[in-house]
């Protein structure tokens, strides 16, 4: 199931609300969630269901084993981790991968008869968050940087948590363990839920919906085949695209969280203004590069091991994070890609970058986030190559046809919103509004994630009953429009459904 | 009473998810929107089965947002969004200035193929293969034809929209370059159609892909002209026009531009139509005498005229001309005999120009799109001089039904 689809929001929301906040206290609530997060993930993949609970159940008990020893025999507990992860691992290899490799390896000749693909074998959505969240769980205890979770279905409710089981953030254990037995749910909270989760909604089913009607456009037309106008739509749909998509589904998941007492982590912070790649990464995914970032880059040595340890395990992280993407070649290139990028920085490219105008900064680093994002998005490498070559005006008959142009102008009013949208402007405004001091106290503050907006009413000032009144009327306006759109359309792809 | 807008927004949440949903469940489930001119999606039926292979869930998800409450309002608003995001258009289809709607070109570049190395066409391969057949259909036939592709909207609007003609323009080439003299094609259909609109002729409709009556009367013009009767063509005024407001077409119904007014559909009356009958013949299959199943046609409906006045009062108003779609249907005069026969194989583009073609010919009429494609066998059968074509471009381009004429 996904969030924008009138399903989830008109018979799946409304029931697991209510149940929620109808039964009394914490520990049952996590029934509440262990069960219809199930569902919630059962919807689209009833037979998977049961690879995710074999997961679960593994780590859940892997994680008595590794606690008992951990003090007393830590070899004992660090063979349990390496089992328990083998089999983590084990499932994500064979259910993602296994028929890229078969495939590749039937590309050798005498191998050609010898092994086939398997078949009916289809990705288990989102086994690639859930995977790494449970793993987060047993590292960490191994680390001793957290508590054995002896409560089964706590634990099941971390993994399954429906906000972020399918497309993340992804949670690491010890950032929500606390959380799990013991939250409180506030109308402070639940409201600034509802309009994360309102923002996240519209960034989806308003923009990225909107940009990725745009590329499919651009991309299906051959549109980058004929002019060099369309290669560069494509690119900057794509990238308009993946943000909105992607960052909306995080908002809705941090939102919906909120709805139920959760306090998840920021997954993006404004990737595209990065004056770098080093930064775009600091912003983009949050999630999973600091997952990556702990769980396999400083255990590596990170950058304490020498100049050349520490490439090889730059080139080790980000080839895993393009794998990470899916079983194809493009993403391993796409790895490889801001793998060397990143190398390239750290070695001479920051340093020539900083002597360099900002805005040539922003060109440099959006123009590689873009070319990236070619390469991510054509499985199809003879048909990347060409869109590339496009951008270029190599193999393009002419600049611009008269129908890419009209595509242009129409989409034109988009664009800028996106452009916009991807910037912290809107956001700046709205605390802006937020912070003014109309109430004498500085009552209404940012929305950060501990101090959700809050009013009083006592102490409103017009200008701040009016300013309330308006963002509630405006989250309320949004919900309905995305409804519209929900009920008139049938173009609602979602693309880290892949992953 | 802390914080109460975050109360109020909470609540006002919880009110908006619920009263949509108790909608939901309380409406009963519509069947059919008149609106939308569709049968919609009921609750789809469960299998385990069905749930595990996933078309459960999408037929779930269509059966929400066809019965969806307000539903009508909803796809209104989305319309004015779009609009007020400057996209030109809604559910592919282009709003042009005075409330002009047209279906914009989505399929034209996925259709083609290949380009030729000489000729940059966008269409191929459903043109091709139908203009194959026409050829062929036209060199072999032993009574002259005469066709016609009638424009889509988009192909003649350029006055009113920013869409580019570089498509269409494209399309005429490759007719006009393919298509034998045998087939009788008459080329500058869509030029006369362009200048006409251009100059505020209603000659198509705003919210309809087909042409107006008035459209049609011009087609009729160049047909008379094709066929050297230009002295018979009967000038407008031998005609009473009937004006039928509140006509909703097809295009309408997709773009959900709930803010673009009606049509008027008009009715041109020569005043002699109940001289003339319509019958419709349906084709049946039954057990024979030897047992074997034959085909057998029978008469199912017949009517004096050429009009079922009933389809005006409601959405489908255009159904008014020959009742809709027919398979095979004769329009004859009552009295008069020896008239020459015209065989029309059509779309519904024809049905307007049978208040004019009737005027000189007996009329035998099959449904392309229904696949009535023997056209050899009807001009035996019915002693036929004359086949027509009539073919609507959408039709040419997005079918191959063409293809099987013969």
């Amino acid at each position: 199931m996904v969030f924008s689809s009138l399903l989830f929001l008109f018979a799946y929301l409304p029931v697991t609300l209510a149940l929620y906040y109808l039964i009394p206290n914490t520990r049952y609530r996590n029934w509440v969630l262990f069960i219809v997060s199930l569902l919630f993930y059962g919807w689209g993949e009833p037979l998977y269901i049961l690879v995710m609970l074999a997961s679960i159940t593994e780590a859940y008990v892997f994680g008595f084993f590794i606690a008992r020893h951990r003090d007393a025999n830590p070899g004992r507990a660090r063979l349990y981790l390496v089992l328990s992860l083998g089999m983590n691992l084990a499932a994500l290899l064979f259910f993602k991968y296994a028929n890229f490799f078969i495939e590749n390896l039937r590309l050798i000749p005498f191998l050609t008869d010898v092994i086939a693909p398997v078949e009916g074998l289809k990705l288990p959505i989102g086994i690639s968050f859930y995977t790494f969240q449970i793993m987060s769980y047993t590292i960490d205890l191994y680390r001793r940087q957290t508590d054995v979770q002896k409560n089964f279905v706590a634990f099941g409710t971390y993994v399954t948590l429906f906000p972020q089981l399918i497309a993340g953030p992804i949670v690491r254990y010890r950032d929500v363990d606390d959380q799990l037995m013991t939250r409180t749910e506030t109308f402070d909270l639940f409201a600034s839920g509802v309009r994360r989760f309102t923002v996240g909604l519209s960034k989806k089913v308003l923009l990225g919906d909107a940009a990725a009607a745009c590329y499919e456009y651009f991309k299906a037309s051959d549109a980058f085949a004929d002019s060099t106008a369309g290669a560069w739509m494509v690119m900057i749909f794509y990238t308009l695209h993946i943000y909105y998509d992607f960052s909306g589904y995080s908002d809705m998941a941090i939102g919906l969280g909120r709805m139920i007492g959760f306090r998840f982590l920021e997954n993006f912070d404004y990737p595209y203004i990065a004056e770098s790649i080093t930064e775009f990464w600091r912003r983009w995914h949050m999630s999973l590069g600091t997952w990556f970032k702990e769980y396999v880059y400083i255990p590596l040595g990170g950058n304490r091991a020498g100049k050349w340890k520490q490439y090889r395990n730059i080139a080790v992280v980000w080839l895993l994070t393009g794998f990470w993407h899916g079983a194809n070649w493009n993403y391993i290139l796409w790895g490889v890609y801001f793998g060397l990028i990143l190398m390239a920085e750290k070695t001479f490219l920051l340093g020539v970058l900083k002597k360099l105008p900002a805005f040539v900064r922003h060109l440099y680093a959006l123009l590689l986030i873009g070319f990236g994002w070619i390469i991510f998005s054509f499985t199809d490498a003879s048909a990347g190559l060409s869109c590339f070559a496009s951008l270029f005006g190599i193999g393009t008959g002419t600049f611009c046809t008269p129908t890419v142009g009209y595509q242009i102008v129409r989409a034109l009013p988009l664009l800028i919103i996106g452009a916009v949208g991807a910037t912290p402007l809107p956001k700046k405004l709205w605390d802006k509004f937020c912070t003014v001091d109309w109430t004498g106290i500085g009552a209404i503050r940012g929305n950060g994630i501990e101090e959700p907006i809050r009013m009083e009413k006592s102490a409103l000032s017009v200008r701040g009953k009016i300013f309330a009144v308006l963002t509630t009327a405006g989250t309320l306006g949004l919900l309905t429009v995305c409804t519209a759109y929900l009920v008139d359309s049938t173009f609602s792809p979602f693309l880290y459904f892949i992953f | 009473m802390k914080n109460i807008i975050n109360i109020l927004t909470s609540a006002l949440f919880a009110a908006f998810l619920l009263i949509f949903t108790a909608a939901f469940v309380l409406t009963p489930d519509a069947d059919f929107s008149e609106e939308e001119n569709r049968s919609l999606t009921t609750f789809p039926k469960f299998t385990w089965e069905r749930l595990l292979d996933g078309s459960f869930s999408s037929d779930i998800n269509e059966y929400f947002a066809d019965q969806f409450p307000a539903r009508d309002m909803l796809v209104g608003i989305k319309g004015v969004t779009e609009t007020l995001l400057l996209k030109g258009e809604n559910n592919g289809v282009l709003l042009g200035e005075g409330g002009q709607l047209a279906v914009r070109l989505f399929d034209a570049y996925k259709s083609r193929l290949e380009r030729t190395p000489d000729m940059d066409y966008y269409y191929t391969e459903n043109i091709a293969v139908s203009v194959d057949a026409l050829n062929a259909f036209a060199q072999s036939s032993d009574v002259p034809v005469t066709t016609m592709f009638p424009p889509r909207t988009v192909d003649i609007t350029s006055s009113v929209s920013d869409y580019p003609t570089e498509i269409s323009d494209a399309l005429d080439v490759q007719l006009a370059e393919t298509i034998v003299p045998e087939a009788g094609y008459i080329a500058d259909l869509r030029k006369r159609m362009e200048d006409l609109y251009s100059h505020g002729e209603y000659v198509y409709f705003r919210t309809d892909h087909h042409w107006t009556t008035y459209g049609a009367y011009h087609a009729y013009i160049l047909l008379m002209h094709e066929w050297g009767m230009e002295d018979g063509i009967l000038p407008p005024e031998a005609f009473t026009v009937e004006k039928i407001e509140n006509f909703y077409g097809t295009t309408w119904s997709r773009a959900g531009y709930k803010f673009v007014g009606p049509d008027t559909l008009e009715i041109w009356s020569p005043g002699n139509e109940d001289d003339f009958t319509t019958t419709c013949y349906t084709e049946k299959q039954v057990k024979g005498e030897d047992g074997k199943p034959t085909v057998v046609r029978e008469v199912s409906k017949s009517f004096s005229g050429w009009l079922n006045r009933e389809y005006l009062t409601r959405k489908d108003k255009y159904a008014a001309f020959l009742d809709g779609t027919h398979n095979e249907q004769t329009v004859f005069h009552n009295t008069e005999t020896g008239r020459p026969r015209l065989l029309i194989a059509k779309d519904s583009f024809a049905n307007t120009m049978v208040p004019f073609l009737a005027q000189h010919f007996d009329l035998v009429i099959v449904n392309l799109a229904g696949r009535m494609t023997d056209l050899t066998e009807y001009v035996e059968e019915y002693g036929c001089d004359r086949v027509l074509i009539v073919w609507n471009r959408a039709n040419l381009i997005e079918n191959n039904i063409l293809a099987a004429i013969k």
